[in-house]
C-alpha cells in the first residue's frame, strides 16, 4: 500500500511542478496575496482629511480647531471660506470631515449659553464615519471637562474658598485603559494572521478539487480505476500533495508575517502545526467533496468558490460574528474556518494553549472526520 | 505568389528545429493540384510538424514553403482560407452537437447563406451521421467522429486538403471507406495532403514521401520505391513442410532472411537470380518437396523497412543527440 | 473584422455555456447570496461587546455607573468576576471582550469628590472592535464624569459649555451595508470575470479545439471578442440584478442616473472579463488561470478598490497601486451614483481612467493572443 502510495506521490508532484508557472503560483500566490492583505487591510482610522470652516475666526475656535489637529486623528487640509467649496470637496471625497464654526462662538461661550459646533462627516464609509465622529466627541468631551474646571475654580473662588488644587483631578471617573494582546492596536495584527487561514482554506480547495476533476477530464482517471489501486490510496495520493503544500505555505506566510510584518507570536509553533493538520481536514475534505460534484474544472472552480466566498465573509475574519443575526451565526458553527481564525489569533496574539483551544481544535477534528467520510463515500461510488 | 500555378504545395530545405532536437530536417518536395500526396514515417518522424508548419500553426526555422502559392511564412492567414486541416488529435467540440459543430464551422468559413444548408447536408451524407445531427458529438464512436471532423474540415470546399493521421484508431472497414472518400475527393479535383504510418493505406496515394527522423529518404510513387528503392528481392517458396523450411532457409548463402507468410515463405535475397536455385536446392536436399520459387514485388511496408534500415546503417557513425519526440 | 465569424463563435460559446447548467446558475446565485451577505449579514459596525465586571465596591454608586455601560446597546456582561483570574481568562478565552474593574472605595470616593480610577481591559487582537470600543468607553465615562461635575455646579448636564452638532452626510443612518453594496457590484463583476472568463480559452486548449479552431481564417479580435459577448451578457444582468436587489430588498438608497450607471457598467465588464481572458489566454491552462485569476482580478477588486477597505488608511505606497486597479475607479463611481447622487461632472476623471483601462486589456488581449501552437 505504501509502495504505491509513494508512487502516487511522486507522480502528482512531477506534475505538479513540471509547469515551473505552477510553482510561482502555489508559492509565489499566497506571498503576494499575504502583501496586498497585509497592507491594504487596515481598519485603523487616523489622519482623516479635515475641512475646516470658521466663521468666528476667534482664539477660541482656533484653540479648538488645534485640538483636533493635535490629535492625530484629523489632518486639516483644506480652510474653507465659503459652504459651497465645502459641499464639493465633501462630493470629490477631497475630505472626509469637516468642522464648522458659526458666528458668534465663540460670545457664546463667554457668556454661558452653549456654542455649538458643527461636525460633518461623509457618510459613504460609514465604519470610518462613525469612528471620527467618536474621536470628535472624546475631543469635544475633554474641552467640556476643562471648561467646567475653569468654572469650578472660579465659582469656588467667587465663594471666598480656596481654588481647589486641581492637579487636573476633577471629580468624577477617570477611565485607565489597557489594550491587552495588540497594546497597539494594529489593525495589521489582527488581519495577517487570519490571512493564514484564509489564503490555506481557498489555495488548497482549489487545487485539490481542481486537480481531481482535471485528471477526469483528460481521462487518465480511467487508467488509474482500472489499476489495482485501491479507493483509499486514490483519495491520499491526490489529498497527501496538498496537504504538504499546505504545511510548507503555513510555514512561508508564518516567518514573512513575523520577520516583515512584525506580527507578534506568543503562542507555541508546535500547536500551530498541530492546528494546522486539523484544519487541513474540513478543507481537503470540502475540495474532496466538490471533486465529486463536478465534471469540469469549470464547476470545480465555480462551486470552490461558490463554497469559500460565504465562508471566508462569515468566519470572523473581517467582520465579527457577535454583530451577524442570529441564524446566521448558528450557521457559523459549521463553518471550520471559524474555528482556526480563533485558534489562529489565540497563538498569534494571546499566547494560548491547548487547554484554551481544546473546543475549537475538537470542533475542526469532528467537522473534519465528518466531511472526509462523506467525500470518501461519494469517492467510493463514483468509482464503484 | 510564387509562379507554379500547378503546384498546390512547394516546399523547399524546410527544416523545424526545438531546442537542440531537429524535428525536420531540410526536407523538399512539391504536389501538383488534384494529387493524393501521402506523408508516410513512424512515429515521431516529424509528419505532423510538417504539416503543422504548412497549416501556419508553426513557423518554420529554415527553408521556405509554398501552400496555394501563398508563402507560408508570410500569408499564413491567406492560407487558412483555402485549406481544410483535421488534426491528429479529435479537436471538435464535445459538448456540441454533430449539427452545431457543423453549423459553427460554417459560420467560421462564412459559407454564404444559399450553400450552407447544402454544404451541411452533403457532409452529414458523406460522414454517414444523417439522422445522428443532434448527437452529442462525445456520444459518436471513433470511426463516426472522425469523418465528422472530415466533414467540418470541407465544409468550405477547399482546395487543398491537410489530413494527419486521419484514420489512427479505426476500424478497417471505416478506413476502407474514409479512403474511397479522399479518393472521391482527388477526383474532384483537390489537393490531398495525408500523413499516417500505416502502410497498407500508402497504396492509395498518387505519390509518397517517407519521413525517417525528420529527414525524407524517399519520394516517388508506390511502384517507382518499389522498383528503385528496393535493394533486395524477394523470393516466394511453398513448400510442403514450410516450419522445416524456416530452419533450412536462413543458412543458404545469399539469404538475408525469411519469414513465414501463411503457409509460403517469404525470403529476402540479394541476387534473386542466384539464390533462386540455392535455396531450392538446399530445401530439396534437407528432404522437402518444393513447388515453386519465385520472385515477386516487395510490399511497401518491405520496401519502407529496408530504406529504414539503410538509412540506420548510414546514421550509425555519426553520434547525434536524435531521440525520436514522444 | 467579420460579424459572420464573430457571432459564429458566441453562438457555439452561449451552446456550451447552456450545456453547463450548474456553472451558469452560479453565475447568478453567487452575486445574490454576495449581496445577501453584505446586505444582511455583515457589518463592521460594533455593538453587543461581551464585557465582564469586576465589582470590588458593590454599592449603589458603582451598580449605578456599570449600568452607564450595560445599559447600552454596546455592552453585554456576560459574566460578573470575584477576582482577577476571571477577569484574565475571560480575557484570554475570548469569553468577554471587554473587562470593567471598579475599585474597592468607588462610591466612597466619588462621594468625596476625588477622581476615581476605573481599569477597563480590552481585548486588542481584533484591533478594530478594540478601538470602537475603547471610543465607547472613552465616551460613556466621559459623559458620565461631566454630569458629576455639572450636578456638583448646579449646572445642567445638558447645558454643556460646547456641544456637538454632528452631521452625517450621504449616509444618515450610518449603515454599513449602503456603503458596502454599491461596491459590491464591481467586486461581483470581477468574480465573473475571475471565475468564468479565466478559463475560457485555457480550457480550449487544453481539449484541443484551438487547435482546429486556428487553422482557420478566423482573426483574433473576432475569437476574443466573440468569446466576451456571452459572458458580458450574463455580467450585465448580474448588474442589472444587484442594482433591484440592493435598493428594493435592502434599501440601499439611490439617488444617481440609472442609465449613467448602466453604460459605465458595460465599460468596466468590457476591462475586467477582457482582464480575465487575458490570464486565459497568457496561461493556456485551467488551474493556473484560476489561480492567477484570483490574484489579478478579484483580490485587487476585493482589497484594494476602497470596497469594504478605505484607500486613505493604505500605506502610501499601496495607494500607488490602486490607481492602476480598475475596480478603483468603478467603486468611487457606484457610491458617487447611488450615495451622492453624481455625475459625469464630478465622476469624470474616474470614468476616464475606466474606459482606458478597458482599452488597455482588450489590447493586451488582442497582442496576446497568437494563432499558432508555440
Amino acid at each position: 500500500m505504501w509502495e504505491r502510495l509513494k508512487h502516487m506521490l511522486i507522480k502528482e508532484f512531477v506534475q505538479i511542478f513540471r509547469d515551473p508557472r505552477m510553482k510561482a503560483v502555489i508559492f509565489g500566490t499566497p506571498i503576494i496575496q499575504l502583501f496586498v492583505i497585509g497592507y491594504a487591510v487596515t481598519t485603523d482610522v487616523t489622519q482623516v482629511a479635515t475641512a475646516v470652516a470658521d466663521f468666528d475666526r476667534t482664539q477660541e475656535t482656533r484653540e479648538i480647531t488645534r485640538r483636533f489637529e493635535s490629535s492625530g486623528y484629523f489632518r486639516v487640509v483644506q480652510w474653507v471660506k465659503d459652504p459651497e467649496v465645502l459641499r464639493a470637496l465633501i462630493d470629490q471625497g477631497e475630505v472626509k470631515a469637516a468642522i464648522q464654526f458659526d458666528p458668534g462662538f465663540a460670545r457664546d461661550l463667554a457668556r454661558g449659553r452653549t456654542a455649538v459646533i458643527q461636525v460633518i462627516v461623509d457618510g459613504t464609509d460609514s465604519n470610518t464615519a462613525g469612528v471620527v465622529l467618536d474621536y470628535a466627541n472624546r475631543i469635544i468631551a475633554q474641552v467640556n471637562r476643562e471648561k467646567l474646571q475653569i468654572l469650578l475654580a472660579a465659582r469656588a473662588v467667587a465663594a471666598g474658598r480656596a481654588a481647589p488644587i486641581l492637579s487636573g483631578a476633577l471629580p468624577g471617573v477617570e477611565l485607565r485603559s489597557r489594550v491587552w494582546f495588540n497594546p497597539d492596536l494594529r489593525s495589521r495584527n489582527y488581519y495577517v494572521p487570519g490571512v493564514i487561514a484564509i489564503l490555506i482554506m481557498l489555495t488548497l480547495m482549489m487545487m485539490t478539487a481542481m486537480a481531481i476533476v482535471r485528471e477526469r477530464e483528460i481521462g487518465t482517471m480511467e487508467q488509474l480505476l482500472v489499476s489495482p489501486i485501491r479507493p483509499a490510496e486514490l483519495i491520499l495520493g491526490k489529498t497527501l500533495p496538498f496537504a504538504l503544500i499546505g504545511f510548507f505555505d503555513v510555514v512561508v506566510i508564518t516567518t514573512v508575517a513575523v520577520l516583515w510584518f512584525t506580527v507578534p507570536i506568543q503562542g507555541s509553533l508546535v500547536l500551530l502545526f498541530g492546528a494546522t493538520s486539523l484544519f487541513l481536514l474540513p478543507v481537503l475534505g470540502i475540495g474532496l467533496y466538490i471533486s465529486t460534484i463536478s465534471k469540469t474544472q469549470q464547476q470545480a472552480l465555480m462551486s470552490t468558490f461558490f463554497f469559500f466566498q460565504p465562508a471566508m465573509l462569515l468566519s470572523g475574519f473581517a467582520f465579527p460574528i457577535a454583530n451577524m443575526p442570529e441564524a446566521i451565526q448558528y450557521l457559523t458553527y459549521l463553518n471550520p474556518l471559524r474555528y482556526f481564525l480563533v485558534i489562529i489569533r489565540g497563538i498569534f496574539l494571546k499566547g494560548n494553549g491547548v487547554e484554551v483551544l481544546w473546543p475549537q481544535m475538537l470542533a475542526l477534528l469532528l467537522l473534519g472526520l465528518s466531511v472526509l467520510t462523506a467525500s470518501t463515500l461519494r469517492f467510493h461510488k463514483r468509482l464503484g | 505568389m510564387n509562379g507554379r500555378p500547378d503546384l498546390a504545395v512547394r516546399v523547399e530545405n524546410l527544416e523545424r528545429h526545438f531546442g537542440d532536437f531537429v524535428a525536420v530536417d531540410r526536407v523538399s518536395f512539391e504536389v501538383p493540384v488534384g494529387e493524393i500526396f501521402g506523408f508516410l514515417g513512424p512515429n515521431g518522424a516529424g509528419k505532423s510538424t510538417t504539416i503543422r508548419m504548412l497549416t501556419g500553426l508553426l513557423s518554420p526555422t529554415g527553408g521556405s514553403g509554398w501552400v496555394g502559392g501563398f508563402d507560408i511564412r508570410t500569408q499564413g492567414e491567406s492560407i487558412k482560407e483555402i485549406i481544410g486541416y483535421m488534426s491528429q488529435k479529435f479537436s471538435l467540440y464535445e459538448d456540441l452537437t454533430v449539427e452545431q459543430n457543423l453549423d459553427f464551422y460554417g459560420g467560421i468559413y462564412r459559407i454564404p447563406k444559399e450553400r450552407k444548408a447544402a454544404r451541411k447536408a452533403w457532409a452529414l451524407e458523406m460522414a454517414g451521421l444523417v439522422g445522428r445531427e443532434q448527437s452529442l458529438t462525445r456520444e459518436l464512436a471513433g470511426g463516426w467522429r472522425q469523418r465528422l471532423a472530415l466533414g467540418a474540415a470541407i465544409l468550405h470546399e477547399p482546395r487543398i486538403l491537410f489530413l494527419d493521421e486521419p484514420t489512427s484508431g479505426v476500424d478497417p472497414i471505416s478506413r476502407r471507406n474514409f479512403w474511397d472518400l479522399i479518393r472521391s475527393l482527388s477526383r474532384q479535383g483537390v489537393t490531398v495532403f495525408v500523413t499516417t504510418h500505416y502502410m497498407d493505406e500508402a497504396e492509395y496515394c498518387d505519390r509518397l514521401a517517407l519521413i525517417y527522423r525528420g529527414r525524407m529518404i524517399a519520394l516517388g510513387t508506390a511502384a517507382h520505391l518499389k522498383r528503385e528503392h528496393m535493394p533486395d528481392a524477394v523470393l516466394e517458396v511453398a513448400v510442403d513442410r514450410p516450419v522445416e523450411a524456416l530452419e533450412v532457409a536462413p543458412r543458404v548463402p545469399g539469404v538475408r532472411e525469411a519469414a513465414l507468410f501463411g503457409a509460403l515463405l517469404h525470403v529476402v535475397v540479394s541476387d534473386a537470380a542466384a539464390a533462386a536455385p540455392a535455396v531450392r536446392g538446399a530445401l530439396e536436399a534437407a528432404g522437402l518437396r518444393v513447388e515453386h520459387v519465385e520472385k515477386i514485388l516487395p510490399s511497401l511496408e518491405d520496401v519502407f523497412v529496408s530504406l529504414i534500415e539503410a538509412e540506420d546503417r548510414r546514421q550509425e557513425p555519426k553520434t547525434k543527440s536524435r531521440e525520436p519526440r514522444a | 473584422m467579420r460579424i459572420a465569424r464573430l457571432l459564429a463563435v458566441t453562438r457555439k460559446e452561449v451552446i456550451q455555456i447552456r450545456r453547463d447548467p450548474r456553472s451558469l446558475g452560479m453565475a447568478f446565485v453567487i452575486p445574490m447570496i454576495l449581496l445577501f451577505l453584505y446586505g444582511y449579514a455583515l457589518t463592521l459596525d460594533v455593538d453587543r461587546l461581551k464585557t465582564i465586571v469586576y465589582d470590588q465596591d458593590q454599592s449603589a454608586a458603582s451598580r449605578e455607573f456599570l449600568e452607564q455601560f450595560t445599559a447600552t446597546r454596546y455592552f453585554i456582561r456576560v459574566a460578573r468576576a470575584e477576582n482577577y483570574r476571571d477577569v484574565e481568562w475571560a480575557l484570554n478565552s475570548g469569553r468577554a471582550q471587554v473587562a470593567l474593574v471598579i475599585p474597592r472605595n468607588f462610591a466612597r470616593d466619588l462621594a468625596l469628590g476625588r477622581r476615581v480610577p476605573v481599569q477597563a481591559l480590552l481585548d486588542g487582537s481584533d484591533s478594530n472592535t478594540a478601538t470602537i470600543a475603547l471610543n465607547y468607553l472613552e465616551g460613556i465615562a466621559a459623559r458620565y464624569s461631566t454630569r458629576i461635575v455639572a450636578e456638583r455646579l448646579g449646572v445642567n448636564p445638558r447645558d454643556l459649555p460646547v456641544e456637538i452638532r454632528p452631521r452625517v452626510w450621504f449616509n444618515p443612518e450610518l449603515q454599513s451595508k449602503n456603503y458596502i453594496v454599491p461596491g459590491l457590484i464591481a467586486v461581483i463583476m470581477m468574480v465573473i470575470a475571475a471565475l468564468l472568463t479565466s478559463l475560457t480559452v485555457a480550457r480550449e486548449w487544453e481539449r484541443g479545439t484551438m487547435e482546429q479552431l486556428i487553422a482557420t481564417p478566423i482573426q483574433v479580435p473576432e475569437l476574443i471578442l466573440g468569446k466576451l459577448l456571452p459572458y458580458v451578457g450574463i455580467g450585465f444582468i448580474d448588474v442589472v440584478l444587484s442594482v433591484l436587489v440592493g435598493t428594493t430588498v435592502f434599501g440601499v438608497p439611490f439617488r444617481g442616473s440609472l442609465p449613467l450607471l448602466l453604460i459605465l457598467s458595460l465599460v468596466f465588464l468590457l476591462g475586467a472579463l477582457g482582464l480575465g481572458m487575458l490570464v486565459s489566454i497568457k496561461t493556456k491552462s485551467q488551474i493556473l488561470a484560476s489561480q492567477a485569476a484570483m490574484v489579478v482580478t478579484f483580490l485587487p477588486a476585493f482589497l484594494l478598490s476602497g470596497f469594504v477597505f478605505d484607500i486613505a488608511n493604505m500605506p502610501g505606497w499601496l495607494q500607488a497601486i490602486t490607481h492602476v486597479v480598475p475596480a478603483r475607479y468603478f467603486v468611487t463611481i457606484l457610491k458617487g451614483i447611488f450615495l451622492k447622487g453624481v455625475g459625469l461632472r464630478v465622476l469624470g476623471v474616474e470614468v476616464l481612467f475606466l474606459a482606458l483601462f478597458s482599452l488597455v486589456v482588450m489590447t493586451a488581449a488582442h497582442r496576446a493572443f497568437r494563432k499558432s501552437l508555440e
